[in-house]
């Protein structure tokens, strides 16, 4: 049990998979368990093969919801469905299922240093919304170059014409990942009109200028897309 | 199928981030059994109804264990003829006041700074209150069960006593401290080299028991996340009174670790009121379905309703202000 968990930890962290799952400010805290529990494993068996089953001591108890056997058992199947399962980043379904906002809630991430000086085709979705979070008014960043990278949502409630560049934000672990974007109108030249030739899920860098439009009765600020591009999905999907 | 792959991807990185607090806690809760002495500690605790109880709750700095294991030693500082506010603040507030939930809180809320200090906060005051109350029993006998009862050594007498008399109790096997014998009959000695290894064959113990709860707790969040349409978890989680009273309900049903549990209230924490979510974290380690068969080695079942709705009531009105009031 312990082993197949060692190495499930570790196989995360070998093949970078725990970018999907974790914060980078806690992967050590993954890594070194794993490291832990192989230790504890491999000390396991050093101990079987040196003692004889008689001379063990008597099993101690501990009392639990679940009988023993059925504890161990469970962790080693989930161990194993761990090896075989690869983790895959959220997509917009789970972006739209838990709501999709410009608004970094107050509670959540606080920035943790405020650049005024960044020049605004520099910034990503997640400084965008923090920016705007501080200083809500759309006008106030009318004009302003974009050019950002994340994956696309069509929200339901959006015109064809428009759709979502949107990136998740995890604070801790992928428990906690909640998606943040900005709406893209997608009306300027050379660009296909509507969002059906930009499919959900698929990652684009998008570049243009910052503007205010009314969408739902709810003045928003929406990049006023000029050049919108095909780019892989990076590495690490999320921002933090 | 997308649904499935969610669910799973939440799960593995629930189980992923809790798993270095849970062999933490069960490492500490571990060296404890084998290394520390409790009886020492116990002269010097106060004999005040209230600083005994304050006192007991912040025992738990020293004994660094979750719910789980907190029983066993409140169980032992009873019959070892510690005064009842001392034991129930302990029994309370032990699986929150301590060093590693703290640090597990923090990890989780980082965001949320207040939600890790009136955590501690609530736990200690809620603990001290009931220690308080269950002061007035001077004599707890006749509230536990009549094995530990018999064992209990009379306030009066001294406190050095043997304490392996507690293991003539009934045969009782609910206690890891009993069967094993280890906290009694430690090894002579400060040789390493023995006591190592029993140590780490109680964490690998410990590991397999409460792992186990863990799968189950986090299946069950991820499950809950993925699958429950958003506006029901939306409509029960931002009502001020329903909220809590579902994250109570929910912390008392699921059982999970202290050590862990704010990982799992972290993936509630966009759709819960916070008050909810501090109910959930300041209830769930006092009392829970899996505890309650511990407990229930200890106290009898009157007692346990005492604790349970002092316990309840206190955490559902002081969360009710915080939703109310502060955020």
């Amino acid at each position: 049990m312990m082993s197949v968990w060692g190495i499930l930890m570790l196989k995360y962290w070998v093949s970078g998979q725990i970018v999907y799952l974790l914060h980078p400010d806690y992967m050590w805290l993954s890594n070194t368990a794993g490291i832990v529990l192989l230790a504890m494993a491999i000390f396991k068996v050093m101990r079987r093969m040196r003692m004889s089953p008689l001379s063990s001591r008597p099993k101690m108890q501990h009392a639990s919801l679940l009988p023993q056997g059925w504890s161990t058992s469970l962790l080693l199947l989930v161990g194993l469905l761990g090896l075989w399962y690869t983790p895959r980043p959220f997509a917009s379904d789970i972006a739209l299922q838990r709501g999709v906002t410009d608004v970094v809630a107050v509670t959540r991430s606080q920035p943790q240093a405020f650049r005024v000086s960044i020049k605004p085709e520099d910034k990503s979705i997640v400084e965008w919304v923090r920016t705007l979070n501080v200083y809500p008014e759309p006008d106030e960043y009318k004009g302003q170059a974009v050019d950002v990278s994340g994956f696309v949502i069509h929200p339901p409630n959006l015109p064809e014409n428009y759709m979502l560049i949107s990136r998740f934000i995890l604070t801790c672990c992928a428990a906690d990942a909640y998606p943040v974007g900005l709406p893209v109108k997608l009306d300027g030249e050379a660009l296909k009109g509507d969002r059906s030739g930009y499919p959900a899920d698929e990652w684009f860098q998008v570049k243009g200028r910052m503007g205010t439009e009314t969408i739902n009765d709810d003045r928003r600020l929406t990049i006023l897309a000029t050049e919108i591009e095909s780019i892989e999905e990076p590495r690490n999907p999320y921002d933090y | 199928m997308p649904q499935w792959s969610n669910a799973l991807t939440l799960f593995f990185s629930l189980m992923v981030e809790a798993m270095p607090f849970l062999l933490l806690g069960v490492l500490s809760s571990s060296a404890l059994l084998i290394f520390v002495d409790e009886r020492r500690l116990l002269e010097a605790m106060p004999r005040h109804p209230f600083l005994g109880a304050l006192a007991g709750g912040l025992f738990g700095f020293l004994f660094p264990v979750c719910e789980c294991g907190n029983v066993p030693v409140a169980r032992r500082l009873l019959v070892k003829g510690a005064p009842s506010s001392v034991a129930v603040g302990f029994l309370l507030a032990a699986p929150t006041i301590n060093p590693i939930v703290m640090w597990a809180t923090w990890t989780a809320f980082r965001d949320q700074p207040s939600v890790v200090f009136l955590r501690l906060g609530f736990s200690l005051f809620i603990a001290t209150i009931i220690g308080w109350v269950f002061s007035s029993q001077v004599d707890l006998r006749p509230m536990l069960q009549p094995a530990v009862a018999n064992a209990v050594v009379p306030p009066s007498t001294s406190l050095l006593q043997s304490g392996t008399f507690m293991l003539g109790g009934k045969g009782q096997t609910l206690s890891r401290f009993d069967t094993s014998g280890v906290a009694v009959a430690r090894p002579a000695g400060g040789d390493l080299w023995v006591r190592i290894p029993l140590v780490v064959e109680n964490m690998v113990q410990e590991l397999r028991e409460l792992g186990g709860m863990l799968v189950l707790g986090s299946a069950i969040a991820s499950i809950v996340q993925v699958g429950v349409p958003r506006d029901v978890i939306l409509s029960l989680g931002q009502g001020p009174v329903t909220s809590i009273i579902a994250m109570m309900i929910l912390a008392a049903v699921v059982s999970i670790c202290s050590t862990v549990d704010s990982f799992f209230a972290l993936s509630f924490a966009s759709t819960f009121t916070s008050g909810s979510l501090l109910a959930f974290l300041v209830f769930g380690p006092m009392i829970d379905v899996k505890n309650i068969g511990l407990l229930l080695s200890v106290f009898k079942g009157r007692a346990i309703v005492y604790l349970f709705v002092l316990a309840a009531q206190l955490t559902f009105l002081l969360t009710l202000v915080v939703n109310l009031y502060i955020s």
